[in-house]
């Protein structure tokens, strides 16, 4: 008796130990022998009901999918969708490193393409799924990406997202830029349309905007500026949006110009990040800026967006996605470009060889086939109207939110201009229930671009850019914007025309892995610096303010701030040389 | 089986335990040997699980330190990273911005600590003060009361906070209302007295939790003291005093030298929380920086070498309060 319990106190711990080595990464990953894949197809339906693990390294949601998009992938793949989301989960790359480290990242990963895709293939965390690529019909249009993308790596790991047909020195936006000034503007216009020489001249436009308006409807107080932190990484995130309405783009400590003309270290303080910084202190001390900037989430935000809580946007599809709904511009209500005079808004040239992201099947993945059929059918045009359907303009399943009319052309359903112009709308069930906005893709990547053509109808996959939903959705709020910038008939027309607009040519650039000494530096210094940036933002005087950047220069600088920047320097003009050669190609 | 007699002559007590011994052998041959190398086995097996845990969870961490050798990258694995040899450790000394940020880390974390030891005579002052409670109902209620935060995690006790001291929270609105102030006043963003807080925090949730330890002891004070000195003319507060208060001092002065001991270990749950970029210079403790510069920084190694550097600290601290206790009290702790 006595042995037999001093034998289960030894063995105890005997089983703990075995249990905890079994979490270990299993490196020997069994694969089916047999694929129908092998001969070219996919099977055309799935027995057993799967729920994967997507690593969606863009997603704002966590949890298991959601409404109609989860009701198609369910219908075609008999999949459930779990994703696991590192923008909400926080604290940087803290999941990735724990997923990484347990050996399983998930079974779909939509992760960056450079280094982190280089140690996931190294460290074989990823599938070669050569064996499935001849059955990836829809993806083999974009071969050429993909071939590119998996250059040097043995076998097929790595799928490109932001694919198009496009020029590299097209812009990859639509009807909107990705960045610009974006103000209320039917507030702009109370005040009768006063002139905004640059950046600095908003601030006296918001402080009358929200004087004249210092409640929303919802009883809440009005605000000119509200920012959040969920997406600092180099630097605070903001605060690199307004250096974006000058033509420059981050690269690490950076600020690259889109033509190469000019190369900023982001501290110095002449820097346009220091301008920005400048910009968020002066609104602070004019009461433009949101206390709770400092606390809030991006979702937060856009409810308060969604609420006219907030007066000016550096992003259409943050400020306008939010408040430009039908019933409020047929009100004459809504977010439109401000005439800033000396604009230059960087633009994104379309890849021809995809963005930064790439999606890949892990090595644990329970059914690596079925998963490569998923990817392969988010490059199909159903996949884009579907996949794309939740900031990027795509127009949705057809048959639900769109149709081809009579003369064969595009358009969208009553039920479309509610859910996707309209504010929202209750998806039918046999869609799957829920609201549309809620049920829209979580994973939030693009793979095929929206202004990209649909073969088959000869239009845009995003509604934005129909014909017949610019005829039917022309409202007050728009025809008075077109009729202050010169009959403009998108705001990319308008940049264009104006010459305000500055395309980076698509170049495709990833830039090289930095050296251990330099990543440790690096992360060092960029929590500095956003840490010092926020300080900076709510100073309570000029004084303390300068004090601030000072004190951040010389903490950056005494940890090595210099040997990050040479190698960015360097990054920053690799990156344009290949701009330089892509435009040339295109 | 023989077994080697002893040269000394036995004990006097081993004398009596081996007739004890003989006695029973009489009962049954060959026994008293066997059954003692039998019975000596069966007490290792039983403490052998400790010890295996004690090697588990207190020695086998350290092969850990390897890590701060390599360019450690999870994705690659340990033998897949590159050796660097000791990269982080002259990093890390490297340039003075470096040190003077280690040497704020440590400040934080001592100040907080002591400040942390010097309000351990609250749950002390708090039981002797629970004790003179007559009425039972109201002394339970206080007690469960003042218990309950002690198993609120702190994430949640951020969230209480947040929502009382935010700039929207029910302090502020309360404020702005009443139209004291016009400005929301910022509670939590700032580093304003953050050691002070933290602290206040701590005590608010703990209170309680560390008075039971005294409440047990005060249970335990025999009442034959209180009865003669209520007999010799002492009133409540001198019982107190000259009674209660010595006799919880041995126990004080244990639970004392344990906090001593955990200096280093002040946690990070509360601090990293509480953490904001307003009060990051201030809040962060050793166990922070090194999650703030290992998971959130991405540099694992370094935050290796880094934590390397609380198992040096802790040594000395132990060897100095050593060398105290033996000046001290004459005997070693080890």
């Amino acid at each position: 008796m006595q042995f037999r319990k001093v034998a289960a106190f030894v063995v105890a711990p005997v089983i703990a130990l075995s249990a905890l080595a079994g979490c270990g990464p299993d490196q020997e990953g069994t694969q089916p022998s047999s694929s129908a894949a092998a001969n070219g197809e996919f099977p055309s339906e799935w027995s057993e009901e799967i729920t994967i693990d997507v690593f969606a390294g863009l997603a704002n949601a966590m949890g298991e999918q959601p409404g109609w998009f989860a009701k198609i992938v369910k219908d075609k793949f008999n999949m459930k969708l779990n994703i696991i989301a590192p923008n909400v989960a926080g604290g940087g790359d803290t999941l990735y490193n724990t997923r990484v480290a347990a050996g399983d990242l998930g079974d779909l990963i939509v992760t960056d393409k450079g280094k982190k895709l280089d140690e996931l293939v190294d460290g074989g965390l990823l599938l070669d799924v050569s064996e499935y690529y001849p059955a990836m019909s829809n993806a083999a249009k974009y071969d050429e990406a993909i071939t590119r993308l998996n250059e040097g790596k043995d076998g097929t790991y790595a799928f490109p997202t932001q694919v198009s047909s496009l020029k590299a020195t097209d812009p990859s936006e639509g009807i909107d830029p990705t960045f610009g000034p974006f103000v209320r503007w039917d507030y702009y216009a109370e005040l009768g349309y006063p002139e905004v020489g640059t950046l600095e001249d908003l601030l006296p436009v918001l402080k009358q905007m929200q004087d004249a308006h210092p409640t929303a409807e919802n009883g809440k107080k009005v605000y000119g500026l509200s920012l959040f932190k969920d997406w600092d990484g180099n630097m605070m995130n903001n605060a690199k949006q307004p250096t974006t309405f000058y033509g420059y783009d981050e690269v690490g400590m950076v600020l690259a110009k889109a033509d190469g003309s000019d190369y900023q270290s982001i501290i110095d303080d002449d820097s346009q990040y220091v301008r920005s910084l400048k910009f968020f202190y002066e609104a602070n001390q004019m009461g433009l800026l949101d206390p709770e900037s400092t606390t809030q989430n991006y979702d937060t935000l856009f409810s308060k967006y969604q609420n006219g809580q907030v007066l000016f946007s550096w992003w259409p599809w943050q400020g306008q996605s939010a408040f430009n709904t039908t019933e409020n511009m047929a009100a004459g209500e809504g977010f439109m470009l401000a005439p800033v005079e000396d604009l230059k808004v960087f633009s994104y040239g379309a890849e021809p060889f995809g963005g930064k992201q790439v999606l890949a099947v892990g090595s644990e993945a329970e059914d690596p086939e079925r998963v490569a059929a998923f990817i392969d059918w988010l490059y199909s045009p159903e996949g884009t109207y579907s996949n794309n359907s939740q900031t990027m303009g795509a127009a949705g399943p057809k048959g639900l939110t769109w149709d081809l009319n009579d003369e064969g052309k595009p358009e969208l359903t009553e039920f479309g201009m509610k859910a996707l112009a309209g504010g929202g709308a209750d998806v039918p069930a046999e869609w799957g229930g829920g609201t549309y906005q809620d049920g829209a893709s979580w994973l939030n990547t693009t793979l095929v671009l929206p202004i990209d053509t649909d073969p088959e109808t000869g239009a845009a996959f995003s509604y934005k850019m129909w014909e017949t939903f610019q005829e039917a959705t022309s409202n007050p709020l728009y025809e008075d914007w077109s009729a202050k910038m010169g009959d403009a008939p998108t705001t990319m027309d308008y940049l264009r025309d104006n010459d305000k607009l500055m395309v980076a040519p698509g170049a495709s650039f990833t830039a090289p892995a930095d050296s251990s000494e330099i990543e440790t530096l690096r992360n060092q210094v960029k929590a500095i610096i956003v840490q010092e940036s926020w300080k900076m933002s709510f100073a309570s005087s000029e004084a303390e303010f300068d004090s601030l950047l000072a004190g951040m220069q010389e903490t950056v600088k005494g940890l090595g701030y210099d040997k990050v920047l040479e190698v960015d320097m360097a990054n920053a003009k690799a990156q344009n040389e290949l701009r330089e050669e892509a435009a040339a190609r295109s | 089986m023989t077994v080697a007699a002893p040269i000394q002559p036995p004990k006097p007590e081993a004398v009596s335990s081996a007739k004890r011994r003989i006695r029973r052998a009489d009962e049954g041959p060959a026994r008293p040997v066997a059954g003692r190398r039998r019975a000596g086995f069966v007490m290792f097996l039983s403490i052998l699980p400790f010890l295996v845990l004690v090697f588990l969870f207190s020695y086998f961490p350290l092969y850990g330190w390897i890590y701060s050798l390599y360019d450690y990258r999870p994705a690659r694995g340990l033998s897949g990273s590159e050796f660097v040899g000791l990269q982080w450790f002259e990093l890390l000394v490297g340039s003075p911005t470096q040190v003077s940020q280690i040497a704020q880390v440590m400040t934080n974390t001592l100040a907080m600590s002591f400040l942390g030891i010097a309000t351990s005579v609250l749950p002390l002052a708090f039981a002797v003060f629970l004790n003179e409670i007559r009425s039972t109902w109201f002394k339970n209620i206080i007690q469960t009361l003042t218990t309950l935060p002690n198993f609120i995690s702190w994430v949640l006790v951020y969230m209480i906070a947040f929502s009382m001291f935010s700039t929207t929270g029910l302090v502020n609105t309360v404020l702005l209302d009443s139209g004291l102030i016009t400005i929301p006043m910022k509670f939590l963003d700032t580093d304003q007295n953050i050691w002070l807080t933290m602290t206040l925090w701590s005590i608010w949730k703990g209170l309680g939790w560390g008075a039971i330890m005294y409440l047990a002891a005060i249970a335990g004070i025999d009442q034959s003291l209180y009865e003669s000195a209520k007999v010799d003319g002492a009133g409540r507060f001198q019982t107190m005093w000259y009674i209660t208060v010595p006799q919880l001092m041995p126990t004080y002065f244990v639970l004392l030298l344990l906090s001593i001991a955990n200096l280093l270990n002040n946690g990070m749950e509360q601090y990293y929380v509480f953490q904001n970029a307003f009060n990051r210079n201030t809040i962060q403790v050793l166990d922070l920086y090194v999650y703030n510069v290992g998971i959130t920084g991405n540099s694992l190694s370094m935050a290796t070498a880094i934590s390397m550097l609380k198992s040096i600290i802790s040594v000395i601290l132990l060897l100095s309060v050593n060398a105290l206790a033996k000046r001290v009290r004459g005997s070693s702790l080890i």
